[in-house]
């Protein structure tokens, strides 16, 4: 009995110790998220969705994505091409990936900034999420905005209440950033 | 629960933020934890009291309705920075006890009483994970402290073929393999510290203390308790507000969501229980009583093979027994043989294979919990007689012996018998005589699957010994 407390107590430091080898513990989590990653991109590849697209940036870095989406058919953004960022953290998929509109939208769950507010984004987040499931919960949520916590109070209104007018804001707001 | 209903000096250290359970590592982590509260919205008065004396007020109702609600918003953002490893080395229970030291006697008695039934400890940190962690955990330590190789790969194939729950549920391989791979490291870990006859579990927190890599066993936990979910529905949907996909994706799947009371039966339903291992929860809380309340999640809670987890509202530590006094557990079947080879001779001419002293040795092999414990496998009776058909070799069990002394007088002579009349040997104990003339309404026994023979009913009515 005695023995084993001492023992337990003996082992403590090396555990600390060991929680604290940072350097090869990160080394080996940006493998995992290398690898991650990269069966996410082959996966897309191989089995691409409809209307939505993902790749690296040029820059050579895995952590830093383009995507985009299609407006989906009988919504206010039928056939608008829009642009997204997604920025990987260290830890993905533990912790979820940073996703922005970059051209320019009006949506009730998306601010003049291009913020996105959707749970599975925040604090609904599951590591069995990825690109694919993120890009399609976006596309169907162009057609069915959550009006009950609008980051954009007007669109929610208007989604609401004049959808014609709605379609204008959202033709008015729209840029193609092609050109980049 | 409305905070301002709580009296104050009610607060144990882990009472006030039942839903916050990220708190509870910060307080565990600072005995210093008054000085630290600030931060939080309850203690808001202790913090502005010093501010709001320098501006001639002195109490709360100084701040403006929109400054209350500024700093409700402040504290309730506030994510205190979680100090300490995600899974601590063992430590004495008596750390609790002084956490509580200033708290409702309630607490005081209990945490007492707890660092003596249960001396040892290991804290989780309160990130989110600390139930999933807490069990996860307990599972591979319980698994390396049985010490049996055998076990552990039967383990490791197990949560293989688990596999397929994921895929009936729709989960892509591609994107779960991750999880299941570092369980699997954490299987072959184990089978290497016990090769290596290690003496305690360090390489076990080691593990759990890489972040990522145990978040991954996490997530494959979390991932097999909601297919399991998923796929019992009628087990679990009555005690669910939400439709069980609907809860499996807001409550069991999100990283960093803790478990529920739901989750953590599926949990132990789902994944642990097929191991033959044990769950228990203690609850401490301010309920009535001198003792943490314990509830058994699984069936059985073998002895050597059981996790105890200690809860507390909104958090999750593990609990350790006392060490067993120093007997190896699998002598005491060695012993007993020991003891019943003094009897001489076995009667192997009635038995359909050879009483090899080595097989009667190996613990464990009377599965059936009848002969658990005191029952010698065999009966040491003198064969004189070939004894045919002798079926009543059943393990002398206190019932047996003591049934003739007390039932004699009650039972009739020789009620009808449907087995064959043995044939007795002649020095057979007196329970084997009279064993088949027991009226049927005892209770059934059921024999050594050992020395079954085929043509022997699958039990045997005895009259129970206090039948007056």
């Amino acid at each position: 009995m005695d023995y084993n407390m001492e023992d337990t107590q003996n082992s403590a430091p090396d555990a600390l110790e060991a929680s604290k080898l940072n350097s090869s513990a990160q080394r080996n989590d940006t493998q995992s998220v290398t690898k991650r990653l990269q069966s996410e991109l082959m996966q897309l590849m191989l089995a691409p969705s409809p209307g939505i697209s993902a790749f690296p940036d040029a820059d050579g870095n895995l952590l830093s994505w383009t995507a985009t989406i299609t407006g989906p058919a009988e919504t206010p953004y039928e056939g608008l091409i829009l642009k997204l960022s997604f920025a990987f953290p260290n830890n993905y998929p533990y912790s979820p990936p940073t996703v922005l509109f970059k051209t320019p939208i009006y949506h009730p769950n998306v601010d003049f900034s291009g913020r996105i507010c959707l749970d599975i984004l925040k604090d609904k987040w599951s590591a069995v999420y990825n690109v694919q499931s993120v890009l399609l919960s976006l596309q169907s949520l162009l057609g069915e905005p959550n009006n009950a916590s609008p980051l954009n109070a007007q669109a929610a209104e208007l989604w609401d209440s004049n959808q014609e007018e709605f379609k204008r804001h959202v033709l008015a707001r729209h840029k193609d950033l092609d050109d980049e | 629960m409305s905070l301002s209903k709580l009296p104050w000096n009610h607060f144990g250290p882990h009472h006030p933020f039942p839903d916050k359970q990220k708190f509870t590592s910060f307080y565990r982590d600072s005995l210093v934890a008054p000085a630290l509260l600030p931060p939080l919205g309850i203690s808001l008065p202790a913090v502005f009291t010093p501010v709001s004396t320098m501006s001639n007020s002195t109490n709360m109702n100084a701040l403006s309705p929109d400054e209350m609600e500024r700093f409700q918003k402040l504290s309730n953002n506030y994510e205190p920075e979680i100090q300490g490893p995600l899974v601590s080395a063992k430590q004495s229970s008596h750390g609790i006890a002084m956490e509580y030291a200033n708290a409702d006697p309630t607490f005081i008695t209990k945490t007492n009483a707890l660092a003596i039934t249960h001396p040892m400890t290991r804290i989780m940190k309160g990130d989110g994970n600390c139930g999933w962690r807490a069990v996860a955990f307990g599972y591979f330590e319980t698994l390396f402290n049985l010490r049996d190789p055998v076990r552990v790969d039967r383990e490791l194939r197990r949560f293989r073929s688990l596999n397929t729950l994921l895929d009936q549920v729709g989960q892509q391989r591609e994107l779960y393999e991750i999880f299941v791979d570092a369980t699997e490291e954490l299987f072959t870990q184990t089978l290497t510290a016990i090769h290596n006859g290690d003496h305690d579990e360090t390489y076990l927190v080691n593990a759990f203390n890489v972040e990522y890599d145990s978040t991954a066993v996490i997530t494959h936990f979390r991932l097999l308790t909601s297919a399991w979910m998923k796929l019992n529905p009628h087990e679990y949907q009555a005690f669910l507000s939400l439709p069980i996909d609907q809860y499996c994706s807001s409550r069991i799947e999100p990283v960093r969501t803790e478990i529920d009371e739901v989750g953590l039966q599926a949990l132990v339903s789902g994944v642990i229980q097929d191991a033959g291992l044990g769950v228990e929860i203690l609850y401490l809380d301010r309920s009535e009583g001198d003792t943490v309340t314990p509830h058994q999640l699984s069936q059985n809670c073998p002895s050597g093979a059981t996790i105890r987890l200690l809860y507390r509202p909104g958090h999750y530590d593990l609990l350790y027994q006392p060490e067993p006094p120093p007997v190896n557990m699998a002598p005491i079947v060695n012993y007993q043989y020991g003891m019943t080879s003094n009897y001489t001779p076995w009667d192997q001419g009635t038995l359909s294979f050879d009483v090899h002293p080595h097989l009667m040795s190996i613990p464990n092999l009377m599965a059936d919990s009848t002969f658990g414990g005191m029952g010698a496998p065999m009966s040491p009776i003198s064969s004189v007689s070939p004894a045919p058909t002798s079926p009543f070799r059943v393990s002398p069990t206190q019932d047996l012996y003591q049934s003739p002394m007390q039932s004699h007088a009650a039972v009739p002579p020789m009620p009808p018998v449907s087995s064959p009349p043995p044939v007795m040997p002649s020095a057979a104990p007196p329970p084997m005589t009279t064993l088949p003339s027991r009226s049927s309404d005892g209770p059934q026994i059921r024999l050594n699957p050992l020395v079954m023979k085929p043509n022997l009913s699958h039990s045997l009515p005895v009259t129970t010994p206090f039948k007056k």
